[in-house]
């Protein structure tokens, strides 16, 4: 048997206090999809990383071909094949597609001496590229016109412009949709059959399936289980990634109360929401589902007007939703906390004026309250102190529930809330939203994934260019099959 | 839990110990610099341009920054001396003051509220202002010998054996210190710098928070006019001259980052005092004022460059 194409042995990694990496073995072959699962934190980025040169480890080494390298920073990396697609693709937003992909070595001629783009070879080179994966968009668009899945093809073809032995992909479906996610998997088979071997992060289980041909499970740092296809499955792969089997949340039966708000303007995507009430809203990207939420909250152009408790109330901005009780939890993180500041800040910044008593805050009484706040949704690690940028995924997306939570808030309107976090921190914040609305609450989640709408809500909204299609209630069960039908427009 | 003091921390003491290793390195090579006359002088001069720093420290951690305060000391200097001879001290005080404090507010409404990059605002204000600084005044030099005694008294006389001067910011220090750490507007003015869109979508009115920086530190540059004319028994039109560049490069020498969201008012005040302490040491050791320019223009490069390195690690 041939060395690996690319191996990792004997990694460790560590970052201040915090052990990243423990003693990690990992490789992959040509040819072959290795899958790498893992909650946030249990060190899945840092091997991305290290393996694309960004990090260098503690101790241990890295090997191509069985050979030991020494990576002193990405361009090493990609100068020996290996090329990472992450999470946030680096393109230039403002160059045309044609000139993002030959943005390495530009294509050119001369004329008197001076060096020129030779646009027709540009387009040319351009066009080879993006025929590999099927894709023929117009080459002078501008990259930032593009859909992100498109951006995301493109970027794809840019890696492979160099030479690419190995592809590392870190979560590159979580804002993909269906249609997208087939494509990027048919593009994927291809480059596999052509020897490439590729890495795929991710945090959706069922990809893992039916994409890896082999699946290492990371947890604190250290591998905890590698296996071969048809040795995986979904459950099994849930209890190597939590040390627990999966506990399904409780099925919902609450008698919705009265109405807590209610737009007052007739429009085919309005919203009426009950106390006790967990609605969902159900559509793929563009459907018009996330301007429902920024709407609500005050972030459309225009000023809305709604019922809150009954009462008629303006919201031009999201100062004036917060202040009648409505929270928001943006679909990214980066919107929802200010990352330099300190997990108490965070958590006490949309409650500063209800906190300050006579023009400032009582120290000793917000800390407590902070304190209850982070046993409550189990935030960890338990420092108020500490920069929130030093949390988890899933740690920093219960800080942005603690800031509403902590507020007071009736209204509660989620984009996303569980992106891109483990399963465990996922059970919990669904947990905390159904607390929440057995509490009096109202409940608007948006979410790309129905399975989880049909766990948590009691009905669901199918949304399509901006209208209601259709409202599902939980009676029993909800019907999958309509809920798609309708979606679909 | 440690209490705040026995947390030491090396890297947030930077700015201190540049201070410290500053002054003994000067002191060893003059013996001069330890004198009483000396430190007292060093004093009144940081005192003017640490209340400017406070001011520019707001914006700073707001997220902008405001080159238009050189200009404004002048412009209030100037205002607060005509005002004065003709209706007194307090109206002299109050006008000076008041000039900084709308020159500020016009920069904030345009930065924050219409969304104009705050570099080019500040820099056609500063333009702007010096420019009306001249009109008004023909170029020459308010109130000489006109002003009133009690005012000029102010500019030079103690109390418990300290400058007047040196008290003003030390009384601005302890109350906005204060203002920053304990109420929702001072914790709001960091979180909308850190990330305004995350603060925005928290409720916080960023604009009016944005806006509100800026109006600080109008209203400071005002009071540092009104000194400066009290120090100069006179409103001179070409004062203040590079004070905002001396007191940006202050405020991130005491570990307020460019990027918006961190810094802390009296690190800003140590940063003034690198900057006087740097200058008084070239002056005491003869080194040419043209070379001083060159000296100070590269602390400011070294400053911005350890902002961006520390923000990237």
């Amino acid at each position: 048997m041939t060395a690996p194409t690319l191996s990792a042995r004997g990694v460790f990694k560590h970052f201040g206090a915090t052990r990243a990496l423990d003693n990690l073995d990992f490789d992959v072959r040509a040819g072959e999809t290795h899958a790498l699962v893992g909650e946030n934190g249990a060190g899945k980025s840092t091997l991305v990383r290290i393996l694309g040169g960004v990090h260098r480890p503690d101790r241990g080494g890295l090997a191509i071909d069985g050979e030991p390298r020494r990576f002193n920073g990405p361009r090493d990396a990609i100068a020996a094949g290996i090329v990472t697609i992450p999470q946030e693709l680096h393109l230039v937003s403002m160059l045309s597609i044609a000139e993002n992909l030959t943005l390495q070595d530009v294509p050119l001629r001369h004329l008197l001496g001076l060096p020129l783009i030779d646009r027709a070879r540009m387009h040319q080179a351009a066009r080879e590229q993006l025929a590999q994966l099927d894709f023929a968009p117009d080459l002078d668009l501008r990259v930032d016109r593009l859909s992100f899945a498109e951006r995301q093809l493109v970027a794809i073809a840019k890696a492979l412009r160099g030479r690419c032995r190995v592809l590392i992909l870190d979560e590159p479906t979580a804002a993909l949709e269906t249609r997208e996610i087939e494509r990027l998997f048919a593009v994927l088979a291809r480059m596999k059959s052509q020897g490439t071997a590729i890495i795929y992060v991710s945090h959706r289980l069922d990809e893992v399936v039916s994409l890896g041909d082999r699946c290492t499970a990371l947890r604190d740092g250290r591998s905890v289980a590698t296996s071969r296809r048809g040795a995986f499955k979904v459950a099994d792969l849930v209890e190597a990634i939590t040390g627990r089997t999966l506990v399904q949340a409780d099925a919902r039966a609450s008698v919705p109360g009265a109405v807590v708000l209610e737009e007052i303007a007739e429009r085919p995507d309005a919203i009426r929401l009950r106390a006790n009430e967990v609605v969902g809203l159900a559509g793929l990207l563009g459907s018009g589902a996330s301007a429902v939420l920024r709407r609500l909250f005050g972030l459309a152009s225009e000023t809305i007007e709604l019922r809150r408790n009954g009462v008629a109330k303006r919201i031009a901005s999201p100062s004036d939703a917060v202040r009648i009780g409505i929270g928001f939890v943006p679909g990214e993180r980066r919107l929802g906390l200010v990352m330099n500041l300190s997990v108490r800040d965070n958590i006490l910044l949309p409650s500063l004026d209800l906190l300050a008593s006579g023009g400032t805050i009582d120290r000793a009484k917000v800390d407590r309250l902070v304190k209850q706040m982070m046993e409550l949704l189990n935030i960890r690690p338990r420092h108020p102190d500490r920069r929130v940028s030093a949390l988890s995924g899933g740690n920093q997306q219960k800080v942005i529930l603690a800031k509403w939570l902590m507020r007071e808030v009736g209204v509660l309107l989620l984009d996303e809330p569980t992106q891109g976090i483990d399963i465990a921190a996922k059970q919990q914040i669904h947990t905390l939203l159904l607390d929440f609305a057995r509490r009096g609450g109202g409940v608007l989640i948006r979410s790309s994934e129905i399975a989880e709408l049909m766990l948590i809500c009691d009905s669901i909204l199918a949304l399509h260019q901006g209208r209601v299609m259709d409202r599902l209630t939980r009676s029993g069960a909800f019907d999958d099959k309509r809920l798609q039908r309708a979606i679909g427009g | 839990m440690l209490s705040p003091l026995l947390r030491f921390n090396p890297v947030g003491q930077i700015p201190l110990l540049t201070l410290l290793a500053l002054c003994l390195v000067t002191a060893l090579l003059t013996d001069r610099f330890l004198s009483p006359l000396n430190l007292s002088n060093i004093l009144v001069q940081s005192s003017i341009m640490a209340v400017i720093a406070i001011g520019m420290t707001f914006v700073i951690i707001g997220g902008g920054f405001d080159l238009s305060v050189g200009s404004t000391v002048a412009l209030a200097g100037c205002v607060a001396a005509m005002a004065m001879v003709k209706f007194g001290i307090a109206v002299g005080v109050a006008a000076g003051i008041a000039t900084g404090l709308v020159i500020g507010l016009a920069n904030g409404v345009i930065i924050a509220n219409l969304g104009v990059n705050p570099f080019i605002t500040t820099l056609g204000t500063m333009v702007l202002v010096r420019g009306v600084v001249y009109l008004i005044t023909g170029g020459a030099p308010v109130g000489d010998d006109t002003l009133p005694a009690g005012f000029i008294a102010f500019g030079s006389a103690r109390f418990l054996g300290i400058h007047y001067l040196v008290w003003v910011p030390a009384v601005i220090l302890l109350v906005l210190s204060w203002m920053m750490r304990a109420t929702p507007y001072g914790r709001r003015i960091y979180a909308t710098g850190g990330n305004r869109e995350a603060a925005y979508l928290s409720g916080v009115p960023v604009e009016r928070i944005i806006a509100s920086t800026y109006a600080w530190s109008g209203a400071l540059a005002g009071i540092a006019g009104v000194m400066l004319a009290a120090r100069l028994q006179s409103g001179q039109p070409t004062a203040g001259e590079f004070y905002e560049l001396t007191a940006i490069a202050a405020v991130i020498l005491g570990g307020a980052s460019l990027q918006g969201g961190e810094g802390t008012l009296y690190k800003s005040i140590i940063g003034v005092f690198i900057m006087i302490v740097l200058g008084n040491s070239l002056n005491l050791l003869n080194v040419d004022s043209y070379w001083q320019r060159v000296a100070i223009g590269a602390v400011i490069i070294a400053a911005a460059t350890v902002d961006r390195l520390r923000s990237r690690s």
